[in-house]
């Protein structure tokens, strides 16, 4: 059995009266592609924010490697090796697609804080990483334009680059696929895969298309309504009869 | 070297040029005379575009709306002022001192402004700016209260040196300052820290989600937006001999607002180009009318309506609109790059949508 990278016990978050999450716990073996799936309002993207330190869980653990970083300001988090997207491209849209992953190789590298350039030698290893990492999600041809004039799945691209740019061990996407045409769609998961096999990490990501998640995961977790519904890998959850009962829907199932 | 950047060198080198020769006199008249101008409103000038420039690095580089930067000013001015009436401080040790009372009121006020943003961040920039303020005002007997304090203008020099410094050297010695501010401010914004700024006014919760604690470049940013409106503040207390309560009030923040969006905020010139026309436009206004206000308020107006980036950013945009030409699209780049990107995965991708 590989190693636990992240780890969720029993976490939970609600909103004033309304139960978001509720006592949601899983567990993400390094190497895996995990799945978070669910309806719209399961509680998906709350469970991720909590994972991710966007804000705390109002109960529960979180652990990374066993450290628990249930309370890490989320800054930490992605100097530990957390890296993440969101479901609106979270982005500098004035600067250039170059410069957007320079904020991150610049944070990766410890200078971020200097006053002084970097050194001949140091800008062309910046370059080359930033090179690298336009090469791996195909933006190299975008290189100088400013992210704001991209389409919506390059600026993902790009996000996805820029999470990327910060070395980390675990990327979390959250709804990689949300308002991408077919076509985008099947880019990233491209990628997706290519995070994996490629680059070594390990992925988790919150998605609502079953189709997606079935190609792409090892391990599923269902959400609904806040709660975990089942757990599994793809066969498990597709064979699933509380999870065809309750949520999928036998037709959904069989497009599959 | 590219040409822009060469452009910018130029621009600078004959700015400074210019702003040198500008009191020099050809028989008994210079340009200055001849407008009717006093040579210390250059030095006004100058100041106040530092003071803007300060505000600038806060709004236009890092988002943050400041309406105190005039506490940290006015601070400056009474740390060089108060240094001087009770501690016989010469020059420079007045100027220092006052931007070190500037940067204490920075570190201070600095841990309570970084809890808020947007709006929020603006108003406690002018309730701790109003604190100031009231404390300059009320310390009657130590800082003369509402009548504010005259100090004299010591010698200015290092011990074995010293010059007395009249209005055309006080100007000079303001010139090298500025310049050297500016150099300054410029290598601040394109290092790695002053583009991580930038980053923080576009998207901060990205930047955070980039391993990196944005509160620590906004708090430095926050210090040398201090120390510089401080050492603008000392600088002009020295200029006009004096120190009052309303050089710390929001009214004087809302004029280095006004500066800064006159002539375009995030750029380096905006602010000096703002201050031109403010500190300019006030003497030549105010001596036709006693109601100057209304035409600087008219043309503030005129300004963010019709050149929202400010004069001189609308002038620089529509210059590099002119130079960049036909955007490229991104559909000139052929499907088959991505395709030669990922060659294994896409095979994957393809033997699962068989299988299925």
């Amino acid at each position: 059995m590989a190693e636990v990278l992240l780890e969720a016990k029993n976490v939970s978050k609600h909103f004033g009266g309304v139960v978001a999450v509720n006592s949601v716990s899983i567990t993400i073996e390094q190497g895996s592609i995990y799945a978070v799936i669910g309806p719209n309002g399961a509680g998906k993207t709350t469970f991720f924010n909590a994972l991710s330190g966007f804000y705390m869980p109002d109960g529960g653990q979180v652990l990374y490697k066993g450290q628990d970083i249930t309370t890490m300001p989320n800054w930490q988090r992605v100097q530990l090796g957390m890296s993440r997207t969101f479901q609106t491209p979270s982005i500098f849209p004035e600067l250039t697609v170059y410069e957007n992953l320079l904020i991150g190789v610049q944070s990766q590298q410890k200078i971020a804080f200097r006053l002084r350039l970097p050194s001949v030698a140091r800008k062309k290893e910046i370059d080359a990483r930033i090179d690298e990492l336009l090469g791996f999600v195909n933006l190299v041809h975008l290189k100088d334009r400013p992210v704001a004039e991209l389409s919506h799945g390059s600026q993902r691209l790009c996000e996805i680059a820029m999470s990327l740019s910060v070395d980390p061990t675990i990327v979390l996407l959250d709804e990689p696929m949300a308002g991408l045409a077919e076509a985008e769609t099947e880019r990233i998961m491209r990628v997706i895969r290519d995070l994996h096999d490629r680059l070594d990490l390990t992925v988790l990501f919150v998605e609502h298309n079953m189709r997606v998640v079935l190609a792409l995961a090892d391990h599923i977790t269902v959400l609904d309504r806040g709660a975990m519904l089942a757990q599994g890998t793809p066969s498990e959850i597709s064979n699933s009869q509380i999870v065809r009962e309750a949520y999928l829907g036998q037709e959904v199932l069989n497009r599959v | 070297m590219n040409n822009r950047q060469k452009q910018g060198y130029i621009a600078a080198i004959a700015a400074v040029v210019l702003l040198a020769v500008l009191p020099l006199k050809i028989g008994s008249h210079s340009v200055l005379s001849l407008m009717h101008l006093d040579v210390s409103i250059l030095s006004e000038m100058l100041l106040f575009a530092i003071a803007a420039m300060s505000v600038n690095l806060l709004l236009g580089y890092t988002g943050l709306m400041s309406f105190g930067n005039a506490a940290y000013f006015g601070l400056g001015a009474y740390g060089a002022g108060l240094s001087i009436h009770y501690l016989n401080m010469n020059f420079i040790e007045g100027a220092i001192i006052g931007t070190i009372v500037a940067l204490l009121g920075g570190l201070i006020v600095g841990p309570f402004l970084l809890r808020r943003r947007g709006i929020y961040f603006a108003l406690l920039t002018l309730a701790f700016g109003q604190v100031f303020y009231f404390i300059a005002y009320r310390a009657n007997e130590f800082t003369g209260g509402e009548d504010g304090m005259s100090f004299p203008r010591p010698y200015f020099g290092f011990p074995g040196w010293h010059t007395d410094l009249h209005e055309g050297s006080f100007y000079y010695l303001m010139l090298l300052v500025f310049a050297v501010v500016l150099v300054g401010f410029w290598l601040i914004v394109r290092s790695p820290f002053g583009r991580t700024l930038q980053a923080i006014r576009q998207n901060e919760l990205r930047v955070r989600y980039l391993g990196l604690d944005s509160n620590k470049f906004i708090f430095v940013a926050l210090l040398v937006s201090a120390a510089m409106a401080g050492l603008a503040g000392a600088l002009y207390g020295l200029l006009i001999m004096f120190a009052a309560p309303l050089m710390l009030d929001w009214q004087q923040s809302g004029d280095f607002v006004m500066i800064m969006i006159l002539g375009g905020a995030g750029s380096i010139w905006g602010p000096v180009v703002g201050s031109l026309i403010y500190v300019i436009g006030k003497d030549i206004i105010s001596t036709l009318t006693q109601t100057w206000q209304i035409y600087i308020g008219a043309l503030f107006v005129i300004c963010v309506l019709a050149f929202p980036g400010g004069l001189l950013g609308t002038l620089l945009n529509s210059i590099a609109r002119r130079d960049v030409g036909a955007p490229i699209s991104e559909e000139t780049v052929p499907h088959k790059a991505w395709e030669s990107g990922a060659p294994a995965s896409s095979a994957a991708v393809a033997a699962e949508q068989k299988e299925s």
